[in-house]
């Protein structure tokens, strides 16, 4: 009888702990990292009565969760991935939308720079189109300083974004850690039953984490969660957390990296590649920095070649014209782990521009020797000079100067142009001194009895300090000529000749006597032989090895920045794909299907009424029993 | 697999975003008309849009320099159009002054006619263009080129010529120099001069001279002189006095030597001489301030007629030059216009190809686009109703 009594209690009390945790699971449908739980139920000890035995009832022996380590993390590293792109993408995307189709009108005021140089040159002596042409320069310096402005907007926001996930992940870390040793007591005192509860919220917060910075994770016998970021440095090692910190690059206190405290401070930028933080990271050294560059070599060779050709021709008062626009000096910054104080200073050759690239270097100096390496592939790069103003290092178009010589391990971080699109202004304001006017002309005898005539007067080396010194050219015979009074030289019909750093070329048939001069264009302010040089700069490659000019160098940064943002949407809708389907994985195992706990419920239901029936026919038979033991005393 | 609601739910909504993101996508397309605004959209059409644009902008640009140009060489080819009617002008009244039946009286006041002229050909040299420069300056635009002197003009700009850019490659000059339109023109025929000596006491007077033989006569240094020893007989002696040729002189003949041939009418004196030289560059406005200076000069003998009739003479000849030289720099002005008006018309093909390419790079597929709207729309609604369809679906509902 008794058996009766206690197999139903059994039943009702394990069907009730059945009905519970369906009715948790169902509870708990929506709640982010449940996983379902089922409960274990267990046949009881049998009892002998002698000859047979016969079962005890049931026992729940444990209620487990149904969770597969390898789908959660496969999920964890697809979300971290995920969490990469979909930063970076917020970055490619905003430059995308900031910069257009025409990075925000730099393709257009370049166009109307070089065209106001056109208008210049079908009017040189019209202030309006000179001041029109200073007015255009500035637009160009507005969209070159609005395009780097908007970079380093972005690389602000990139370090608010590192600090703010920083911070996150010290305080999931820290959670994490106080989970470990809730779950170390409670496996303890469950007899080796984990705690799910603990170690779903547990689950979560690596989940959460995965987001944030690619995490792996191991876990102890004890229960307790090791989680490790980057290259294996520990995030949470059992009950005890490694902070990460933020600390200021060695080159560039604007700039944030990643530090473990620990770690003597150590760097580990480097080998965060995945989730929000890496997005982060990789925003900055491979969209927003590289195209501040890419802006920065633009500018400098825009710079340069115009003020370049303006200091070849002459302004409206026959002077050599002034430098039109100004780029910052390029950067040289220590690292702040020198040992030594010296300083280098950089600056880009004026015959170097075809080999300046946009990238940066590292200089270091190790046993003696310098050596540069190219922060964009790690390649070294070779240099020549030893670094004293006489004799600087030079590499890719640059010069580096060295106030001493640093000490043995010393770095320095070279950047050509990453400050030279902030920093391009426009340094003329007088329309006047805009060199329209080539710096010489050529003019024939008006004795001259011969019918040679000689051309315009080319300057070919601006530098030369006697280019504007007035030049005869005497035919001394029919075939020969002497300058200044010089030594006979043959006459060549239309050949070059060249002197004081000017060209000529003289054709037709000289007779003896026939003279030709050669002066300063001083007052020959209708002149336009150098605006026109200026106007036709717009296409001539200049950067590059001499292979693309400035207005193609724009486009190629509006295509590079557009393949960019192309490339980086596939992947992020790629892996948004892969993403969906290792959640999927991990829902088919650990999510709650309401049908099926729905169908659980009646299946508990019916079996709690039936175990309840077979408690009614145990009081029925205990009745009967009583009524006949009843019956037999009174 | 197993399906549970909240990834059925989760998986559901961001579908149902993707494809509203798409929807809002061409609905953009179509409001703006372009395939694409960013350049991630499509990085090379974008990056070859830019380049077409560039390329547009710099041809609508040459166009600008082209017309700038053509004002200037239209404003030239007009104002040397009225130099050519001033010249030919002068030249009648030249003619008209060589005339013996005219008086001291009636050439004074044809010179006063021939200074009125002189004074127009100056105003017409020191034209302004439109900006205020002078179009016969050459660089120098900005300095009055011509300033009257006793004998005639002073240049004061330079040889300069500046050139416009057209198109690519291409310059025209949309000026020439004071000095190459007034300046440098050759004396006499163009290769050489005869001036009557200013000694002369005979009647003879130059008419004609030619070139048979350009190179026998470059063969030299050019320089002879026709001596007559007696009124009937001359001798050609050159510059180192050796004979050349000899003959007797008939009136109205031909004198003939080292391949160019002088004609003279009237009766040389004994010891009369003409003397030859190679052409060389004079300016116009000495042409003319000699002209008058001749024209004003009173005659009262014969000998004084002959030389005042040499000099119209010679002031004739070097007006013709001046005209040819004008009419050369008209042609070359005619053939810039010309080459102008040439690339005005290729960029006007090239900029619409430019433009049709920009077009069929940049511009939407209007049928294309409303036909993906249609099928992104249609998808959408799909998905909304399988949605709602699904969430009714619940056992649940059936247990109660």
């Amino acid at each position: 009888m008794s058996d009766v009594f206690g197999i139903s209690v059994t039943a009702l009390q394990a069907f009730q702990a059945a009905i519970s945790v369906t009715s948790n699971n169902v509870a708990n449908a929506s709640t982010p990292g449940y996983d379902r739980e089922t409960v274990n139920l267990n046949e009881g000890v049998p009892q002998s009565n002698g000859s047979v035995s016969v079962g005890s009832g049931v026992v729940v022996s444990g209620i487990s969760r149904s969770f597969s380590q390898a789908a959660a993390n496969q999920l964890n590293t697809s979300q971290s991935t995920l969490g990469q792109l979909t930063a970076l993408q917020g970055y490619t995307t905003q430059i995308d939308n900031l910069f257009g189709t025409t990075i925000g009108g730099l393709t257009t005021s370049l166009q109307n720079f070089y065209g106001g140089y056109s208008d210049v040159a079908n009017a040189p002596t019209s202030t309006a189109a000179r001041q029109a042409l200073l007015g255009d320069a500035q637009s160009v310096a507005n969209s070159f300083q609005n395009a780097s402005s908007e970079l380093n907007n972005l690389n602000t926001d990139v370090n608010s974004r590192i600090s703010a996930d920083v911070t996150q992940i010290n305080s999931i870390a820290t959670a994490i850690t106080t989970l470990n040793k809730q779950i170390v007591v409670g496996t303890a005192q469950d007899g080796g039953q984990p705690p799910n509860e603990l170690i779903d919220q547990r689950d979560q917060l690596v989940s959460n984490l995965s987001q944030l910075v690619g995490v792996s994770t191991t876990t102890d016998s004890n229960g307790a969660l090791n989680v490790f970021v980057g290259n294996g440095q520990p995030l949470v090692l059992q009950q005890q957390t490694t902070q990460l910190t933020t600390v200021p690059n060695q080159f560039n206190a604007s700039q944030l990296e990643i530090s473990t405290s620990a770690l003597n401070g150590n760097v580990i930028s480097g080998n965060i590649t995945s989730g929000d933080l890496g997005g982060l990271l990789a925003a900055r050294s491979q969209v927003i920095n590289p195209a501040l560059n890419q802006l920065g070599q633009i500018a400098t060779g825009l710079s340069q070649t115009v003020n370049s050709q303006q200091s070849a021709g002459l302004d409206l008062s026959g002077n050599f014209g002034a430098a039109i626009f100004s780029v910052g000096t390029p950067q040289a910054v220590a690292s702040s782990k020198n040992t030594d104080a010296t300083t280098a200073s950089v600056s880009v050759d004026p015959t170097g521009l075809g080999a300046l690239s946009a990238d940066s270097y590292v200089l270091s100096y190790n046993a003696g020797a310098y050596s540069l390496t190219d922060t964009a592939n790690g390649s070294n790069v070779a240099l020549t000079g030893n670094g004293t103003a006489g004799n600087p290092l030079k590499a890719n178009g640059i010069s580096i100067v060295l106030s001493g010589t640093p000490a043995a391990g010393d770095q320095f971080l070279v950047q050509p142009t990453a400050t030279a699109a902030s920093s391009l202004k426009v340094v003329l304001t007088d329309p006047s001194k805009i060199a329209a006017a080539g710096a010489v002309q050529a003019s024939a005898s008006n004795a001259n009895e011969g019918d040679a005539a000689i051309s315009n007067a080319a300057t070919i080396n601006a530098a030369n300090p006697n280019l504007l010194n007035p030049a005869t050219i005497t035919f001394t015979s029919a075939t020969t000529y002497s300058i200044n009074g010089g030594a006979n030289q043959t006459y060549t019909d239309g050949g070059d000749i060249n002197f004081n750093g000017w060209q000529v070329q003289i054709s037709g048939t000289p007779a003896t006597g026939d003279s030709f001069s050669v002066k300063s264009n001083a007052g020959g302010t209708g002149d336009n032989r150098n605006a026109l040089a200026a106007a036709n700069q717009q296409t001539v490659g200049v950067l590059e090895n001499g292979t693309t000019s400035i207005s193609a160098a724009v486009s190629a940064l509006v295509t590079g920045l557009g393949s960019q943002a192309q490339q980086i949407n596939t992947a992020q809708t790629a892996q948004a794909a892969v993403n969906s389907q290792a959640l999927s994985s991990v829902q088919s195992v650990s999510g709650v299907n309401l049908d099926e706990e729905a169908a659980s419920l009646l299946q508990w239901q019916q079996a709690y009424q039936a175990a309840a029936e077979a408690l009614t026919v145990g009081s029925s038979l205990f009745t009967t029993l009583i009524d006949s033991v009843n019956g037999t005393f009174s | 697999m197993r399906v549970t609601q909240s990834l059925n739910q989760s998986q559901f909504l961001s579908a149902i975003e993707t494809l509203q993101s798409n929807l809002s996508q061409t609905q953009n397309q179509i409001s703006s008309n372009l395939s694409f605004t960013t350049a991630s959209q499509n990085p090379t059409a974008a990056g070859a849009v830019d380049n077409y644009n560039q390329a547009l902008a710099q041809s609508q640009q040459y166009d600008t320099n082209a017309n700038s140009a053509q004002t200037r060489l239209s404003t030239e080819d007009s104002t040397l159009s009225q130099v050519q009617t001033q010249l030919q002008s002068l030249r009648d009244l030249a003619l008209e002054a060589n005339n013996s039946s005219l008086s001291n009286e009636d050439r004074t006041a044809i010179a006063a006619q021939a200074t009125q002229i002189q004074n127009s050909l100056l105003a017409l040299a020191n034209t302004q263009d439109g900006n205020g420069e002078y179009l016969f300056g050459g660089f120098s635009t900005q300095t009055q080129p011509f300033t009257l002197s006793a004998g005639g003009a002073t240049y004061n700009g330079d040889q300069g010529q500046r050139q416009v850019q057209i198109a690519a490659g291409q310059t025209v000059a949309d000026s020439d120099s004071g000095d190459a339109v007034f300046g440098q023109i050759k004396t006499g025929n163009g290769t050489f001069t005869a001036t009557a000596a200013s000694t002369n006491t005979g009647t003879a007077v130059l008419g004609a001279t030619t070139v048979s033989n350009a190179g026998a006569y470059a063969a030299g240094n050019g320089l002879y002189s026709i001596n007559f020893t007696a009124p009937g007989t001359y001798e050609v002696r050159d510059s180192t006095n050796a004979l050349v040729s000899s003959g007797t002189y008939t009136d109205g003949g031909t004198i003939s030597f080292a391949g160019i041939q002088v004609t003279l009418t009237g009766q040389p004196a004994a010891g009369d001489s003409v003397a030859v030289a190679p052409s060389s560059n004079q300016s116009l406005f000495t042409t003319v301030q000699n002209l008058v200076t001749a024209l004003k000069s009173g005659v009262s003998t014969s000998a004084q007629t002959a030389q005042l009739n040499n000099a119209i003479g010679t002031s004739i000849n070097n007006l013709d030059q001046a005209l040819n030289q004008t009419s050369n720099v008209r042609a070359s002005i005619g053939g810039r216009l010309n080459s102008i008006t040439t690339q005005q018309s290729v960029s006007g093909s090239q900029q619409i190809q430019l433009q049709s390419n920009i077009s069929s790079l940049q511009s939407l597929d209007y049928a294309g686009a409303i036909t993906t709207l249609d099928q992104q729309n249609t998808t959408l609604s799909a998905a909304l109703q399988a949605f709602s369809l699904t969430q009714g679906l619940s056992l649940f509902k059936y247990i109660q």
